[in-house]
């Protein structure tokens, strides 16, 4: 059987001069691999995140309001509104060279943040209604305030899209320069497996928040993992093939940790997502209503952007695209761009296609 | 037909992978009548002929193995999970997967809302013997505390709101 095996492989070729140096430097990569193996196993280090310098202008109960440091060439300030819950925000300046806010505040905008804060029992009563009515009003006058401009632009992105188009159609009043929306889900009628997953025939929502209050974060994960099981073991087998690279093993700690910290959702407010968006879907018929107020996007009459993720399987195109058609201005593009929910705004791919996008749309309309 | 062990092995192995793909297409065909059943065979054939093409290289023409290998091996694992995930993803689209979820989220729920329920008695009790506040009551503290901020910003907003108005130009002096 031995004899059978090397006669099957035959003789072995003379090696060329350009394989041997690629099998030298295959070897070298197996060293470094196991090199940097060693150290993450034996000395993991802490990742440094959210590199860009910045100030808290305001706070209310776990909120904070975040403004980052930039030359403010760009008249109009940007208010990015993120998720509640789920994650936390600092994806958006993971690391020097590979953070949206980064690219942003060099690019001149003068960049203001919503952090939503970590809720614990406590809040549990907060519903998406106090956050659209009471605390995003109040976070973005105050970054309107701190900027001393009159108009300002606005970007939610993820849930923060629905969330901040609620409040930017119901608060007329409010100074709206340009509206984003980036992987936000408008129609929840195309919003992939959660929606299926979430349907009133087969998940009783009421039951779930009366039972466990909140949503723990362990909750939140199982959700998202099981949205694409295949996920972690994609990404180990990338780490792997990588690890040799010290960059590319700097931007998957980082990344990593921020993938591994979920957050639990108050008990209200999923109640009020689950409900009203997911399974009656009452944004885009326009039956949303918010403290005695309907939500009507057609009230949106600034320029507005919709970015959507070609791969994205939690905001899927079809349900970011719909903003669209509902608003009532003329200056208004929908564009999809490679990546999924998170790689179209963090990432090598986000730099190259969604950053310089979305702050060419925004320069030249701000 | 394959002219060495080798070759019959992954041939074998081959002929193993679609069986299993057709079993796997006769279950969820039934399983989901009204949706047009898939075809996961599409999902396998790329990465596995690309797999076989790669191995048969190396078997019969006694390449020497290089990095090319590891790369191609690399490639041929990505379409693996690639596959994988598409197929999954398919399954997972499914009413009776939403269906089989939300019974186990449902008996989940039946399970841990009573266990939860009495292990919080019984926390409650032990605490209160030992005069220690529950953790019931150190929420209702610092919902209060919340309710107090939230009053004083709902207050600020009103007292900004009234200084830009009196700070609008043709706005009445005192």
């Amino acid at each position: 059987m031995k004899d059978e095996l090397f006669t099957m492989m035959g003789e072995m070729p003379a090696m060329s001069p350009e394989l041997l140096a690629r099998m030298r430097q295959e070897a070298e990569r197996n060293l470094l691999r196991m090199k940097h193996f060693g150290e993450m196993v034996m000395n993991p280090k802490e990742p440094k995140v959210g590199p860009t310098p910045r100030q808290e202008i305001f706070r209310t109960n776990k909120s904070r309001l975040w403004r980052y440091e930039s030359r403010r060439t760009i008249r109009t300030p940007l208010l990015f509104v993120p998720n509640l819950g789920i994650s936390r925000p600092y994806i958006f300046d993971l690391m020097p060279k590979g953070s949206f806010v980064e690219h942003m505040t060099q690019q001149g905008f003068d960049f203001y943040l919503v952090d939503w804060g970590v809720f614990g029992e406590e809040d549990n009563g907060l519903t998406v209604e106090d956050a659209v009515t009471k605390l995003l009003p109040r976070l973005a006058r105050k970054a309107l305030e701190s900027s001393g401009a009159s108009e300002m632009s606005v970007l939610g992105y993820c849930m923060g899209a629905p969330l901040s188009a609620s409040f930017v159609a119901t608060h007329l009043d409010f100074p709206l320069k340009n509206y984003i929306n980036m992987a936000g889900p408008i129609d929840f009628a195309h919003v992939g497996l959660f929606g299926k997953w979430l349907a009133p025939s087969v998940f009783d929502v009421d039951k779930y928040v009366d039972t466990l209050g909140s949503i723990p974060a362990e909750m939140v994960k199982m959700g998202f993992k099981l949205l694409k099981p295949t996920m972690d073991l994609s990404t180990n087998l990338n780490l792997w093939w990588n690890l040799w690279n010290p960059e590319y093993v700097s931007g998957f700690n980082a990344l990593n940790k921020w993938a591994n910290e979920y957050l639990p959702f108050p008990g209200e407010f999923f109640r009020q997502w689950v409900r009203d968006f997911y399974q009656q879907n009452k944004l885009i018929k326009g039956e949303l209503v918010m403290a005695g107020r309907r939500v009507d996007l057609r009230e949106i009459r600034c320029p507005v952007l919709a970015v959507g993720a070609k791969e994205d399987n939690i905001a899927p195109p079809a349900c970011v695209k719909p903003l669209i058609d509902v608003v009532s201005t003329r200056d208004k593009e929908y564009v999809e761009l490679p990546g999924g929910h998170i790689s179209l705004i963090a990432g090598r791919g986000a730099s190259v296609h969604c950053w310089p996008k979305v702050a060419s749309w925004l320069a030249a309309r701000s | 037909m394959a002219d060495n062990p080798s070759q019959q092995l992954l041939e074998m192995w081959k002929r193993q992978v679609e069986e299993g793909t057709q079993a796997w297409l006769r279950l969820m065909g039934q399983a989901q009548a009204p949706t047009p059943a898939m075809d996961p065979q599409a999902f396998w054939r790329p990465f596995m002929d690309q797999g076989m093409a790669a191995w048969s290289k190396v078997m019969t023409q006694g390449a020497a193995p290089s990095p090319d290998l590891m790369a191609q091996w690399k490639q041929f694992l990505d379409q693996w999970i690639a596959a994988w995930s598409r197929v999954l993803e398919q399954a997972m689209g499914t009413d009776n997967f939403a269906q089989l979820m939300g019974k186990q989220l449902e008996g989940f729920l039946n399970v841990s809302g009573p266990v939860k329920k009495a292990a919080e008695q019984q926390i409650d009790a032990s605490l209160a013997g030992l005069g220690i506040p529950s953790r019931g009551q150190v929420t209702a503290l610092a919902r209060h505390v919340a309710q107090v901020e939230e009053k004083i910003d709902a207050l600020e907003d009103k007292v900004d709101r009234v200084l830009r108005r009196l700070n609008e130009p043709g706005a009445p002096r005192a």
